[in-house]
Formats: structure tokens, sequence, C-alpha cells
């Protein structure tokens, strides 16, 4: 049953290109360890907040929790969750995998064992109390900036996994599109969607929804409202492949959309295209969400991308769906040739209701590749 | 992350099943010396919080206070704009969004003169949230709360019945979309059973398979293209507003073994529904494994929901008015075999 290092021949879209990313990563993450001082690493993982774990071990948890414990000689991944533990057996490569019931003792316990060792934790903030408390006992430090940057500078195999996924995304939100119909529940959108993605090795996605017009504020869950006549749907549709979330944002009109629904549109678009212009090696995330809130201001519409109406103007995209930078105008993190993001202007417009667009880039030199090829129009389904 | 069906609806959770919980937890919280009790929540940890409010973070996380008295409250670090869609879900919360969900909960229970507060799972509870509410609540005791909730937790409502029976009808409808003779590949039946469930309306469907049950009874979450064997087994967690359930068939190409899977769904039907409360689990179904011939218990686990973890690991013997999945691993005359049901322990 075992595929290249022992992983199962899943079949998804790029079984020896999925283990060369991994590779990368694990060779990166050691020689990043060395260079930092790090003996060991303690990191944090469940199906919520998953990058850090998942950055060493390659394991997408679903249930439970999981620990694991990174060392140069070897990397032991811990879950609480017996199910879980039998798929990690099967799905990770290259690395010990322990069922612990009493997650945390059996932690502690191995943790124990390596006294005076430099041991960095991530995300710190996540790290169970219990384990936490003992931070001078074991020599535990927060690494989590550490990590962080990894996450958020990418390898060049790391991009070409984004760029697969964000094709993947593409494909995804066609299907979403073609399943938008009036009578429709919200979530049998989703239902399509979901299918169709488990024909293409996604393992997990990341998705709301909004349906309706001006009552609607922002995107949710859904929760079964029906679709009709003139309603607008907006979606974040977030497929996860070999580990990497790639982003859409869309918005798509059942019917014809009507004037002020083009006209708010098209300022959209032009905001998520400041945005995209505004990418490059060496500016801030600020400059990226400041381009695309001077659309908004120039229009008099300056209060909507204010955190009255909105969350972020975009933020980075890899093994977390939702991870740091951040792009919002107090965010000063510099932006780097190698991170991958997604500009998207989304917000409430007081005339027609929460509207998104959004593409994902990688960023180069000069300026960035976008990656997304799905047409930024206001889509129009047949009522 | 969540992108099922999300929503209360009075008529499945009443609010009066809601203010039986809170006040029967208040009982056992008083009788134990508990001044409040505080319940993280996330995606993976939703389910006290759920069972009190009826709420499910699809994102993020938070914290409910449930003090002796008044409204629960719920902090969060989800935003402001998200408090509507909250309240969609929790009517009876107040509903604080704020960065520091720890700080905020800190202070109510500082303010409130608590001495004494449980935390359910107060070991596992993140430390970045411990921090903020041990530096808010200087002199309030923190300690566990986790067998007085269990205690309170185990028996369910007909509210929960209800919910579970839901779950459960989603999960068999799902795999019965399955055509043994039609199954080719593992990754279109994971996304079939995926799709009805959630067509249906489920909360969240995970589909893992053992797309060869001669070689590997351990199941993956299959996504993509892998041909199924002769033999294989498909298992659907499938949640319901809050309530999950587990549901594992086996399914066979050729006949003989196809024969031996129904008589096995039949038995594991039996004994799900009429398993004996106080009694050692494995006892009872050693004792019933004569009604199936030629039967080899190879092994059996149980899971349930008493703390915040959806499905656990259940220990001991069941309880009267309790709810348990049970999964089952046979070996037929040499065949192997999987299947799991959920049962609800009625007493005798």
């Amino acid at each position: 049953m075992g595929g290249p290092m022992g992983r199962p021949k899943w079949g998804g879209p790029s079984e020896e290109t999925h283990v060369t990313v991994f590779t990368d990563r694990r060779a990166r993450l050691l020689q990043e360890m060395a260079g930092e001082g790090i003996d060991v690493l303690l990191l944090y993982g469940n199906a919520w907040q998953n990058d850090y774990l998942r950055y060493a071990t390659d394991f997408g948890i679903l249930e439970g929790q999981a620990l694991a414990v990174v060392r140069e000689d070897g990397i032991t991944l811990y879950l609480d969750h017996a199910l879980e533990a039998d798929r990690a057996t099967l799905e990770c490569s290259g690395i010990e995998v322990v069922h612990a019931p009493d997650l945390l003792g059996e932690v502690d316990k191995a943790l124990s064992r390596l006294s005076n060792r430099r041991i960095g934790t991530a995300p710190a903030r996540l790290i169970p109390r219990r384990l936490a408390a003992r931070a001078k006992d074991l020599n535990l430090g927060d690494r989590t900036a550490f990590l962080d940057r990894l996450l958020m500078g990418k390898l060049a195999s790391e991009v070409d996994a984004i760029r697969r996924a964000c094709k993947v995304a593409d494909e995804g939100y066609a299907v979403f599109r073609d399943a938008a119909r009036p009578g429709r529940a919200d979530y049998e959108l989703i239902a399509e969607a979901e299918a169709f993605f488990r024909s293409k090795g996604v393992d997990d996605n990341f998705q709301i929804i909004g349906v309706g017009g001006p009552e609607v504020r922002g995107m949710a869950p859904p929760s079964g409202k029906r679709l009709k006549a003139g309603d607008m749907v907006t979606t974040e549709l977030t497929p996860c492949v070999d580990g990497y979330y790639a982003q859409i944002c869309r918005t798509l009109v059942v019917g014809e959309p009507n004037a002020e629904q083009r006209q708010a549109f098209a300022l959209y678009r032009e905001a998520m295209e400041a945005g995209i212009a505004a990418v490059r090696d060496g500016v801030t995330a600020a400059d990226i969400a400041r381009a695309e809130n001077d659309i908004f201001r120039r229009e008099g519409l300056g209060i909507y991308v204010t955190d009255e109406y909105t969350r972020v103007r975009g933020h980075g995209v890899g093994l977390f769906a939702d991870t740091k930078p951040h792009i919002l105008e107090d965010v000063t993190t510099r932006i780097d040739e190698g991170m991958t993001l997604i500009v998207h202007p989304n917000t409430y417009h007081p005339v027609v209701g929460y509207l998104v667009l959004g593409d994902v880039v990688a960023v180069t030199k000069t300026g960035c590749e976008v990656f997304t090829e799905t047409a930024r129009e206001l889509f129009s389904m047949p009522a | 992350m969540r992108r099922g069906l999300m929503g209360w609806n009075a008529e499945e959770l009443p609010r009066a099943a809601l203010d039986a919980r809170i006040a029967r937890l208040r009982v056992a919280m008083q009788r134990n010396g508990f001044d409040a009790a505080l319940f993280y929540t996330n995606l993976v940890q939703p389910s006290a919080v759920t069972w009190l409010t009826g709420f499910t973070p699809y994102w993020s996380d938070g914290m409910l206070l449930l003090p002796r008295e008044g409204a629960p409250v719920f902090a969060t670090a989800l935003s402001k704009r998200v408090a509507n869609w909250i309240r969609t879900t929790d009517t009876l919360s107040e509903i604080v969004n704020t960065p520091k969900p720890g700080v905020a909960v800190g202070k109510r229970i500082a303010e409130a003169g608590c001495k004494r507060v449980g935390v359910l799972e107060y070991d596992a509870l993140p430390a970045g949230l411990y921090d903020e509410i041990a530096g808010a609540a200087r002199h309030v005791e923190l300690a566990d709360l986790g067998s007085v909730f269990a205690d309170t937790r185990r028996v369910i409502d007909d509210a929960e019945r209800g919910l579970i029976g839901r779950a459960d009808a989603l999960a068999r409808g799902a795999l019965d979309q399955i055509d043994a003779d039609k199954a080719t590949d593992a990754g279109e039946v994971a996304g079939l059973v995926e799709k009805q469930a959630r067509l249906g309306g489920a909360e969240e469907a995970y589909i893992a398979i053992a797309a060869d049950l001669d070689s590997d009874l351990r199941m993956i979450r299959v996504a993509g293209t892998l041909p199924l064997a002769g033999r294989f087994a498909v298992r659907a967690s499938v949640a319901y507003k809050g309530a999950w359930v587990r549901r594992t068939r086996s399914f066979a190409h050729d006949e003989a073994a196809r024969r031996a899977y129904a008589d096995a769904d039949a038995w594991l039907a039996r004994v799900a529904s009429s398993i004996e409360p106080g009694q050692s689990l494995a006892a009872q179904l050693q004792a019933r494994l004569k009604e199936l011939p030629d039967a080899m218990l190879r092994n059996a686990t149980a899971e349930s929901c008493i703390g915040s973890y959806p499905l656990t690991a259940a220990i001991g013997a069941p309880s009267a008015g309790s709810f348990l999945v049970l999964a089952v691993e046979l070996s037929l005359n040499g065949l192997p075999w999987l299947g799991a049901a959920p049962a609800f322990i009625d007493a005798r």
C-alpha cells in the first residue's frame, strides 16, 4: 500500500511533487533550526490551526490534537485520537507516529528526556497549559516568529504547489457557479464543490458564503438560505492541495446584474487591481492595503474599509487558509519575493451588499505573478 | 474547516432543553464548590459549548463563561461583524468580541468575586488563553471541571437524541449511495458519500476508506484516484447541528462475502440496539458473537461525547441514558469485516 517513501498511493494530482515539497521543507526546517541554535521544536496542531505542525510532519489532522517533537535525528508525531493515529501511520512518511491517548503525559515524558536542549515552541499561544507551565524546567522558548518566517517565505516547490492549488480553486469555482440555481439551498452549492474537490485530491477546504442583497453584511457558513432571482452569491473558496490552501473570491448574480451591482463590482475590481499592482519585493503589507483602500476612499466609501465592515484586505496563503501577513494598513510586515498572497478588497457596499473579489499572487522581485485564472467578472447565472 | 449547514432551530433544539442542561450543570457545579465554569471551544473541540448553547465555531476559537446565575458569556476573537452570525446559532449567551477573550472572561470572574472556577480540560487549555485568564483573575483558583462535566453530560436528552438521529440518517443515506458492483475508485466513492451527506444538510462529513480490506484494515481520507479492491470499507463521520455519529460499512464484489457482510451488518444493528448498561461492552460483544456463526472478534472500540471532543474513546461500562458509537472488527470465517454504528443505551 506504500507509495514513494511509504506514503500510500492516493493518486492525487501530484504524488511525486508532493513528496518533493515535503522533503524540501523538512530539509530547510532542520537547516534553519541549526542556524538559529534550536535543538528541538515542539509544534502544536489541530484541524483549525495546523500549519506549524504540517510544516514538519506533512499530516493533515482532522480530529483531536497533535504535538510533534522535531529533532535533528527524527520527528515524532503524537496524536491523541486513535483513528487519526491509524491514518497518520499510512499517510506520513519518514516520521514516527505515536498514538497517545494521554497526549500531554506522553509528550511531557518525551521532553523530559531531552534535558539541557534548547526547545522552541510554536505556535506558543496554543501549546497546552500543562506543558507551557514547565517552560523553565524543560527549557522551552517561544519560537513562533521563527516558524512564521518559514511559513511566509516559500520555497520554489511550495510556490509550485500553490500554483497547482490555484488551478483546482479555479475549477472548483466553476463547479460552484454551475451549481447556483434559483431554489437551491446555499449548502447544496458547497456540497457540489466538495464532491468535485474529493475527486481532485483536495483533502480540505475553507469556504464561506453570502446570499442576498444589501442586507448581507458578510459571509458565513451556509444557513439554508435558498437562492432567488436578483440575489448576489459571494463565496471565498479555499481548497487544500498537498497541504497548501489557495483561495479564490468571486461574486455572481442570479439573473442579470443590475446597474448598481455592475457599478459596485467595477469599483472592487479596480481596488483589487490597484492592490495587485502594488505587490512587489520590498513593499509592506500596508502599502498593498492602502492601494486597495484608496480606491474606496476616492469614491467616498472610506468607512467601508474600516473594521466595522471588513476584516482584512487580503492575507498570505500557504499551509493555513488565512496565514500571515494580513494585508492591513497597520501591518508593516515586509513583502518578500517568494511570498504568496491573496489580494481581496472584500467588504460591504451600502447599495448592493457584501461583495467579494480576490486573486492569488506570488511575489517577484519586480512585481508579482497572478495564479488565479478565473475571469475578473461579476458572473451571471440564469434565473 | 466547517462549511456545511449551520444554524439554530427552536424545534430541533428548544431553548428549554438548553436551560435544563445549564440548570443541571449548575447544580453539579454548586455541589462541587465551583463558582463558575469555563469552556474553551474551537472547531475541533466544540462539543461542550455546543451542548450548552447550540453554538459551534466554523473558524477561530473562544471561551464560554457559565456563571452560577445569569446568561453565559461567550468571548471570542472573531470580529464584531461575525457577532450576528454567532447570534443565529447561540440565542442565549452574551457575546463579547475581543482580541483577548481570556482577559474578558478573567475580568468577569474576578469582578464577580469567584473564588474557585472550573475549567473543562484545564491541562490542555491553550497557554495563551490561560495566561490571559490568570493575569486578569490573579486571586481565583482554577481547577479541572472534567469529571463534574462528564457526569452531567453523559445522559442525553430528547433534543440531542433527535439531532443524533438526524446525523445518523444522513450517514446511512450517504452510505446507501454506494453500489459495490459499480464502485471501482475510492476517490469517487468518497466524493459521492460526502456530497450526499452535505446535500442532506450535514454540518460536516469526514469520509475514510480502507480500499483493500484483505491487505490493510486501516482507513485513509481518500482524495483523488485510488483503485478499490474486491472488498473495501467506508467510514462516514457525519455531524448535524453539532451532533456526531460514525457509520462504517464493508462492501464486497463477490456474492459469498456480500452475504456474510449482510449478516454481520444485521448482527451489529441488533447488538447496537440492545446494549445493556452497567456491563462490560467487550463481554457483551463476545456473548452476542454466538449469533454469528464462524465469526471471530478482532477488535472493538466505543466512543462517546463527554467533553469538548465530538467523539472520543469511551472508558468503562456504558451507562444508562448515554450514547456511544460502537466500532467492531470481525473475521467472518477468514473474511475481514469492519462495522460501526451509533447506539443509545437505554435503561433496562
